[in-house]
């Protein structure tokens, strides 16, 4: 068991406030990740959980137990650090045994779980060596072990792959993936890189300023994102914003004038809308197409096109002078110049109000 | 704001065209020079300047000190001096018995000697400590942390002659320290003409002056120790003293090195404020070699240069070997060497 929850935590560091009103329920064995731009409080966040911060505001509960104020040894979390923090003056062995002997844990059992820790992270070969002789990807391994060994009850990791190169952190995605499968404990995630949070987290929280925008699955936050913010996070590339106007509502939607020139068809809650209402549309470059003969699309003028066999990126320009990013199957004979109309399917469109919100049933 | 910004693109586009303006200059006879010497040519053309200048203050004058050291008599310039081979140095290391440096030839050079040897252990053993605790102080987040570093600071900028006055006048039988120990009704006490109190007075000054520095040396070292090594110690629960022990201590090592060496030699070279505070006395408590060598090369009535020089000799050689032996010791124990 070990359920993390927080309650109307805020964090402020003099006159800044880093951290606003955030309430959050981590379930045992779940893996989370939080993601958000930098700055948006997501490690800040990580180490209020850890116990190297305390906040201004609100309570953490561990289980159920209050644990705002109690020291991080005594949380029974352990944390891999994005540089790692290994002691660059032992070896991995006395790395991975040293938070264990502040326990007086008995010698035997310290060499048993280092053993077991180096079997199931493939260190067996670098326990004698110090960090300084591994490479990037064997020195993120100890970081892991050495949390591992302490058994904790839940892994806190704050962005612990962004010093490894892509390949290397492809594959570390993967490993980490089968560990939180393997050992089945609660894991916190911090990143930046929204691809990571969508193939690790079973849901993501995104914050923005030191508020949470939504806590979801992967997909739900790629299909229904609450609002524009995580809609243009999540997903990549991102999400491309056109803006538009409400003619009259009725029926299972409504249909908007987009950019003055196209006419389409958005499903959404009628009654949340009134006649003349601006919105933006919001739709991913994956679900946008070449449109049929006759079709009322939205004309872009192309700017560049990226040919990468199995699809084209075509970046362009709108009539509004926003750009519009299209990702089109197959291979595009098109040229920097080119007018091109681009169709849009109303179950692919994501709308948002004068505010950002989603409107309901999109 | 526009106006001030225009001054500045204004003095920048000037700087940067006199810049061009000097290269330009220079240019083409480095470019000449470089097709006549060559890359390592260059090397040794823009190495020269500071060449010559060590050349000319320091290894001329320790040639010419090795020459003076061979040489006897009372005479100032070399080559009015008579030619002794290694007979100073022999008058130097005469003794029936080492530990007692009455039966020595010259026996104020071996008190000296060990004056200094005590001194060294003492002070530097008693610097690095006060010196580390000032760091680890310092670098915690108190109030006021710049004004207390500078306070620390302070005392280096000053002359050693000047710290030497100022602590004269608070040591001296009716200075500041005894007027204030009066004043609580203690017994005033006659600090530097006390053969042990007068030590202990020099070791305690040349702490005062020169701790400031080495707390700084040990301050940038301590902050250079990235803050997650503490915080993941923090996450395992370690207790502060090991955490001095295990990450601190090991991590500052090659700091601490350096400070080792650098008090070292100031401390075998010791002489001014000393000098300026005690005159060396009373009768030879507080004489150390800087001391000996001055007075028998420059202010005795019966001067010896060829002897100052050859002491000045065995000074400089037992420098050498204790860097090196601790320059090695510290190759050994870096752990970032040790990681390579």
């Amino acid at each position: 068991m070990s359920q993390i929850t927080l309650t109307g935590v805020g964090k402020s560091f003099g006159a800044v406030q880093v951290l606003r009103n955030i309430d959050l329920d981590i379930k045992d064995g779940e893996f989370a990740v939080f993601v958000g731009p930098s700055g948006c409080g997501k490690s800040t966040l990580l180490r209020l959980i850890a116990g190297l911060d305390t906040p201004t505001l609100g309570d953490i509960r561990i289980d159920n137990a209050d644990v705002t104020r109690t020291p991080a040894a005594d949380r029974g979390l352990a944390m891999v650090f994005q540089s790692y923090a290994l002691y660059p003056h032992m070896s991995v062995k006395q790395n991975l045994a040293f938070g264990l002997e502040n326990s007086r844990m008995p010698k035997a059992e310290i060499e048993e779980r280092i053993t077991e820790a180096a079997r199931m992270l493939e260190i067996g070969p670098y326990l004698d060596r110090r960090p300084g002789q591994l490479s990037g990807g064997q020195r993120q391994r100890v970081a892991i072990g050495r949390a591992i060994v302490r058994n904790p009850v839940a892994f806190l990791l704050d962005e612990p792959l962004s010093n490894l190169d892509a390949e290397l952190r492809v594959s570390m995605r993967a490993e980490l993936a089968a560990l939180h499968k393997r050992l089945k404990t609660t894991m916190i995630y911090v990143t930046h890189d929204q691809i990571e949070a969508m193939t690790l987290a079973d849901r993501i929280v995104v914050l923005r300023d030191g508020r949470i925008e939504q806590v979801g699955a992967p997909l739900e936050l790629y299909n229904k994102p609450a609002n524009r913010f995580v809609a243009g996070f999540i997903g990549a590339p991102n999400m491309n914003f056109l803006p538009a106007k409400v003619e009259e509502p009725g029926g299972e939607g409504f249909f908007a004038d987009v950019l003055g020139e196209s006419r389409q068809a958005v499903r959404a809650n009628a009654a949340a809308v009134r006649a003349d209402q601006p919105i933006t549309l919001g739709i991913r470059p994956q679900h946008l197409r070449l449109a049929r003969e006759n079709e009322d699309g939205v004309e872009v003028e192309v700017n560049l096109v990226e040919a990468l066999g199995s699809e084209t990126v075509v970046h362009t320009t709108a009539g509004n002078g926003d750009p519009v990013l299209a990702v089109l199957q197959g291979q595009r004979p098109f040229n920097a110049g080119d007018r091109i109309t681009l169709g849009l399917d109303p179950e692919n469109l994501h709308a948002f109000d004068e505010t950002g919100l989603r409107l309901q049933g999109n | 704001m526009s106006a001030i910004s225009d001054i500045g693109d204004k003095t920048g586009a000037a700087l940067a065209a006199s810049v061009k303006w000097a290269a330009g200059i220079i240019d083409p006879p480095l470019r000449w020079l470089q097709k006549k010497a060559g890359f390592n040519g260059m090397a040794a053309f823009f190495l020269a300047p500071n060449m010559l200048i060590f050349g000319i203050f320091i290894l001329v004058p320790m040639v010419i000190n090795f020459a003076y050291s061979m040489t006897g008599g009372g005479a100032l310039f070399l080559p009015d001096r008579v030619f002794v081979g290694g007979d100073q140095y022999g008058r130097l290391l005469t003794c029936s018995d080492y530990s007692r440096p009455i039966t020595c030839t010259e026996d104020q050079f071996w008190i000296a000697v060990r004056n200094t040897a005590i001194f060294v252990v003492v002070q530097v053993g008693l610097m690095i400590v006060l010196a580390l605790t000032t760091a680890l102080v310092l670098n915690k987040s108190l109030r006021a942390r710049s004004f207390w570093r500078a306070v620390f600071f302070f005392p280096v900028l000053l002359s050693p002659v000047v710290v030497g006055l100022i602590w004269r006048w608070i040591l001296q039988r009716q200075g500041l320290l005894n007027y204030i120990l009066f004043q609580f009704g203690i017994e005033p006490t006659v600090w530097l003409t006390d053969r042990f109190w007068a030590f202990v007075a020099a070791v305690g000054v040349s702490i005062w002056a020169h701790m400031g520095f080495y707390a700084l040396i040990l301050l940038a070292g301590l902050q250079a120790i990235p803050k997650d090594l503490y915080e993941a110690a923090e996450m395992d629960g370690t207790r502060p003293a090991r955490v001095f022990w295990r990450i601190t201590l090991p991590l500052l090592g090659p700091n601490l090195l350096v400070v080792l060496v650098l008090a070292l030699i100031r401390a075998v070279q010791i002489f001014d404020e000393v000098f300026v505070l005690t005159g060396g006395g009373p009768g030879t408590s507080t004489l150390f070699i800087t001391q000996y060598i001055y007075e028998i090369g420059f202010a005795s009535v019966l001067r010896n240069p060829g002897l100052a020089a050859a002491a000045s000799i065995l000074m400089g050689a037992v420098l050498v070997v204790l860097t090196l032996i601790q320059l090695g010791v510290g190759r050994r124990k870096d752990p970032k060497e040790a990681a390579k």
